[in-house]
């Protein structure tokens, strides 16, 4: 409402997060010096290193984690400087500068350095992957596995796909993971990983119902901040208690009518499409927020085991292929475009929203292709309009904050006109 | 009397409508934005006014639109603000009642609007960040060309036969407009490529939109018949354009200002 001075209530729990993924951080950048092994992944592969014991870095938690601790931009300039093009992936220019970073000595944020990994689970989500991938065997001789995940397109394909993608896991990877480390694949630890996934996001699920609360009452950059534990943190028990605390909080704001958006709630419900720009949660946050706009949903940040019932520990390498080419579980943006329309309108009904935001980032265009004619899709079926808005995840040189805001306003006024 | 007004200030020129009472158009006035948004959108205001013959107590509203808006309203000059995008809806439906699809390249953004009949946005798409296909794109070019802004639209219009300018990039295309003078081209035939690539990217943005006529174009790019001929061409039908098509987005702000005078 015109007049209104909206702010963030912000949540205690979320305080708690920090402690946990600056531990993980800290334990991976001394790893060696402890004598243990280390792996980086791309794509959800990092479980297997996690089973072994190994500590091991994924590509977009590094992201988010340079960008909490504000090291994004000093590490994407030394990338350039090493002559990587511009206007390549983020998340490759990001690895490629720390890795110059620890190979040359070049001063950066010391928590931004990691170690360089014994191996590298390089699942290709997309050919940008298998570059940065391949930079790193070549310019640091960082030995590579590359693995494939396949786009699934229909769903009578994948049964044969997932066929494809065990036996990736079960005849490449775990074989390979064996031989580095020197012992046995650890069956046993895998299962009590996804235990404790199960737990946590069966409790990040119940959460994910406080979105549903008019007037909701907590956003999606809280949840931003609260993914690491269903994500890099995943087998820490200590994901768990977070999570029963986030729980109990939020039950009590319900029940004490305590709004995500104060002073009243907010005016404007969104759905968020595409990656979080991790770099930028905060600031973001601040172009919503003085309009009474809250992002409550997105397909990208509800991929992260959103069916905690298909977990089996008993089967670790069957759940996990199922997880991501499985009937009902899959990577979010497979089946584009139909599945976008079908999954983000199931999202507008759940959630009540009255408007879309399509992120389209300059540097990974994984999900820009068909975002105009998913918009139009739904616009025409559910009435609410959409816009797109261009950025990136952790570049700030993909960024014009006049145009976003531009772009947001006139959304914010489109959704006035048709409500009066 | 209660008059309002509406100021569109844009990243090249800032431009201010006066209306009267019966939203009847009193005046209006076009200058350079400068480096200093506040004293060109009170100078273009004070302008206007004084055109119209009246001053600053008689106005009862001022409504800012364009990528200065924020300024008007943090300096108390302006009442509220509205993007630039609502505002041209408003504004073209004022001045043509049957168009849908709006055009409007402005100095630091191009953009398409589809309205409904009442002149309410039904979706819009926008240019990405890089500066092709905007005012500040042809002005760069004409530079490179040699040749005034004004003049490029005759310049266009004599082109016996177009040369393709294929870059997106202005300092690219910029580059290749030298490169095409080297090779001998013809400045109006160069000056026809340029047009032609703004209409390029114009018609990307249609179809994003879905084109639905009638079309009108508006901004400071309107003014230049060659890129409208080029965009014509490109979007297979006509453009219809006003007589000052600059002030679209400012006479929309009015208009918005009117509304919401007669809710006070």
């Amino acid at each position: 409402m015109e007049g209104t001075t909206y702010k963030v209530n912000r949540l205690k729990t979320t305080n708690e997060i920090r402690p946990l993924v600056d531990k993980h951080w800290a334990d991976l950048r001394t790893a060696k010096e402890r004598g243990e092994l280390v792996a980086w992944a791309s794509g959800p592969t990092f479980i297997f290193a996690y089973a072994m014991g190994m500590k091991c870095h994924f590509m977009a938690g590094y992201a988010s984690y340079c960008g909490g601790i504000g090291a994004g931009e000093e590490v994407l300039k030394v990338a350039e400087m090493a002559g990587d093009l511009p206007e390549s992936c983020s998340y490759h220019r990001l690895h490629m500068g720390m890795a110059e970073a620890v190979k040359r000595d070049i001063e950066i944020n010391p928590q931004a350095l990691l170690p360089l990994p014994d191996l590298m689970v390089a699942g290709r989500l997309c050919t940008e992957m298998s570059y940065y991938a391949e930079g790193l065997y070549r310019r640091m001789g960082v030995p590579v596995l590359p693995i494939e995940f396949p786009m699934i397109f229909e769903k009578e394909d994948i049964p044969r796909l997932r066929e494809f993608m065990y036996r990736q896991f079960t005849e490449i990877v775990i074989p390979e993971f064996e031989r580095v480390c020197g012992k046995p694949f650890d069956y046993d630890r895998m299962s009590e990983i996804l235990s404790v996934l199960k737990k946590v996001a069966t409790l990040r699920n119940e959460c994910w119902e406080f979105f549903k609360d008019i007037p909701a009452r907590w956003t999606l950059w809280d949840y931003g901040v609260s993914i690491a534990p269903v994500f890099y943190l995943m087998g820490n028990p200590k994901g768990i208690t977070y999570y029963e605390k986030l729980l109990k909080e939020l039950q009590e704001r319900r029940e004490n009518n305590i709004p995500a958006i104060a002073p009243d709630g907010e005016n404007y419900r969104l759905y968020w499409d595409s990656w979080l720009p991790w770099a930028f949660l905060g600031k973001f946050m601040r172009k919503f927020t003085p309009h009474g706009a809250v992002c409550l949903c997105g397909r990208y940040p509800w991929e992260f085991f959103p069916h905690p019932e298909l977990i089996d520990p008993e089967h670790p390498v069957e759940t996990w292929t199922d997880l991501y080419f499985g009937q009902q579980s899959h990577l979010c943006y497979n089946f584009s475009p139909k599945g976008a329309i079908d999954s983000i309108g199931e999202l507008i009904e759940e959630y009540s929203l009255d408007g879309m935001v399509m992120f389209s980032s300059k540097t990974c265009r994984l999900w820009n292709v068909s975002q105009m004619e998913v918009l139009d899709a739904l616009e025409k079926k559910y009435g609410i309009p959409g816009v797109v808005i261009e950025g990136d995840m952790i570049d700030s040189a993909m960024i014009s904050d006049s145009q976003i805001e531009t772009r947001l306003e006139a959304l914010f006024e489109l959704i006035d006109s048709r409500r009066t | 009397m209660a008059i309002v007004v509406g100021v569109d200030i844009g990243s090249l020129a800032t431009k201010t409508v006066v209306l009267g009472p019966g939203k009847e158009i009193l005046a209006y006035d076009i200058l350079r934005s400068g480096h200093n948004y506040q004293q060109a959108s009170q100078e273009s205001i004070n302008n206007a006014l004084s055109s119209a013959g009246f001053k600053r107590e008689d106005v009862s509203y001022i409504l800012s639109t364009g990528y200065g808006r924020g300024v008007a309203t943090l300096s108390s000059l302006a009442d509220a603000e509205v993007t630039e995008i609502t505002c041209h809806a408003k504004g073209a439906e004022r001045l043509f009642s049957d168009v849908r699809t709006i055009i409007d390249i402005g100095g630091q953004d191009s953009k398409v609007i589809g309205i409904d009949e009442k002149g309410d946005v039904t979706n819009f798409v926008m240019n990405d960040k890089c500066a092709a296909g905007t005012g500040r794109f042809l002005e760069v070019m004409a530079s490179a060309l040699s040749v005034d802004i004004g003049g490029m639209g005759d310049l266009i219009m004599s082109s016996s036969g177009k040369v393709d300018v294929s870059s997106m990039c202005t300092v690219f295309a910029e580059s290749e407009v030298i490169s095409l003078f080297a090779k001998g081209h013809k400045k109006a035939d160069i000056a026809a490529g340029i047009a032609d690539s703004i209409a390029r990217r114009i018609t990307g943005l249609v179809g994003q939109v879905g084109l639905k006529e009638k079309v009108t174009m508006s901004g400071g790019v309107a003014k230049n018949r060659g890129v409208v001929h080029a965009i014509e061409e490109r979007i297979g039908t006509s453009l219809v354009v006003s007589e000052e098509p600059q002030i679209v987005g400012a006479l929309g702000a009015a208009i918005i200002a009117a509304n919401r005078t007669k809710d006070l």
